[in-house]
């Protein structure tokens, strides 16, 4: 599995680059993760990475107030909801409207080895991020030689 | 409104001329409203910090652009992706005579918010009928 090692400090453009050509080869081939009754086109979109700690789930969730968002963890379940609310200015008529506003639900089934129960979630400029820990038995551990 | 399930458009890349830089730029979502005295545009640019927004109003042409950080995606490996990730831009033709001066930009929760107050001639004006 490829590793994004880029540092955006040195180069940020041809980091961008890289970011985008990696999820767009993974947009092309989706793996095998369960993500439960709710998949792709629902609001809001996820992508989920992994590091040697666990996951990290990524939903772009962009006008929606962090006190507005719920997360509850059941099992090996996530359930991500909450309510996305667009501005109307009185007395004015709209000449677009491409933002959509309501009630949201989505749930994503997690892998054995993760603890949902311990996620632990940020929000920064639209965007919630979500970190699931491995099982502790999970965690590479390395293994010490003892002399004989 | 009647409740219904939200739902998410696949982020569309921006056409015509190439941006010098690598990578692709997407076409945020937006609404725009009228009032009396303003346009109000709206613009979804996850990811997109009040210090990378770009709102420029020029012969007419009112062009955004955000520009996002790539310092959390730092050795992660995607494992499962819905959407991909890259700057926004956006222009429109504003046909309204804007008082530039006056037009404030907001930035909230990975929203863009502007208001285009429009200039003093370009307001309805109600002509009084005078009475012979």
């Amino acid at each position: 599995m490829a590793l994004l090692r880029f540092s955006s400090a040195v180069d940020p453009v041809s980091g961008l680059l890289a970011l985008q050509r990696e999820l767009e080869r993974r947009l092309e081939s989706p793996l095998g993760l369960d993500l439960g009754v709710s998949g792709r086109g629902v609001f809001p979109a996820v992508n989920i990475f992994s590091d040697n700690t666990g996951y990290v789930a990524r939903l772009e969730v962009p006008g929606v107030a962090p006190d507005h968002i719920r997360i509850e963890s059941q099992g090996r379940t996530l359930t991500i909801s909450g309510t996305r609310e667009v501005p109307t200015p009185a007395g004015g008529g709209f000449h677009r409207r491409e933002r959509g506003s309501g009630e949201f639900s989505r749930s994503l089934q997690l892998p054995e080895d993760l603890e949902p129960g311990r996620a632990e979630a940020s929000y920064k400029h639209g965007i919630l991020t979500i970190r699931i820990p491995k099982r502790e038995e999970a965690k590479p551990r390395q293994i010490t030689v003892q002399a004989a | 409104m009647t409740p219904q399930e939200l739902s998410v458009r696949n982020k569309q890349e921006v056409g015509g001329e190439e941006p010098t830089r690598a990578g692709r730029t997407y076409l945020p979502d937006v609404d725009i409203a009228e009032t009396t005295d303003s346009l109000w545009l709206w613009a979804d640019m996850p990811g997109v910090d009040e210090q990378s927004i770009e709102v420029n109003l020029a012969d007419g042409v009112l062009s955004i652009a955000g520009r996002v950080s790539l310092q959390e995606y730092e050795n992660l490996s995607p494992v499962y992706t819905e959407y991909n990730i890259g700057n926004y831009a956006r222009r429109f033709s504003v046909s309204n005579d804007i008082d530039v001066d006056k037009i404030k930009a907001r930035m909230a929760n990975g929203v863009l918010e502007l208001e285009l107050p429009k200039a003093a001639t370009a307001k309805p004006r109600r002509i009084e009928v005078a009475v012979s």
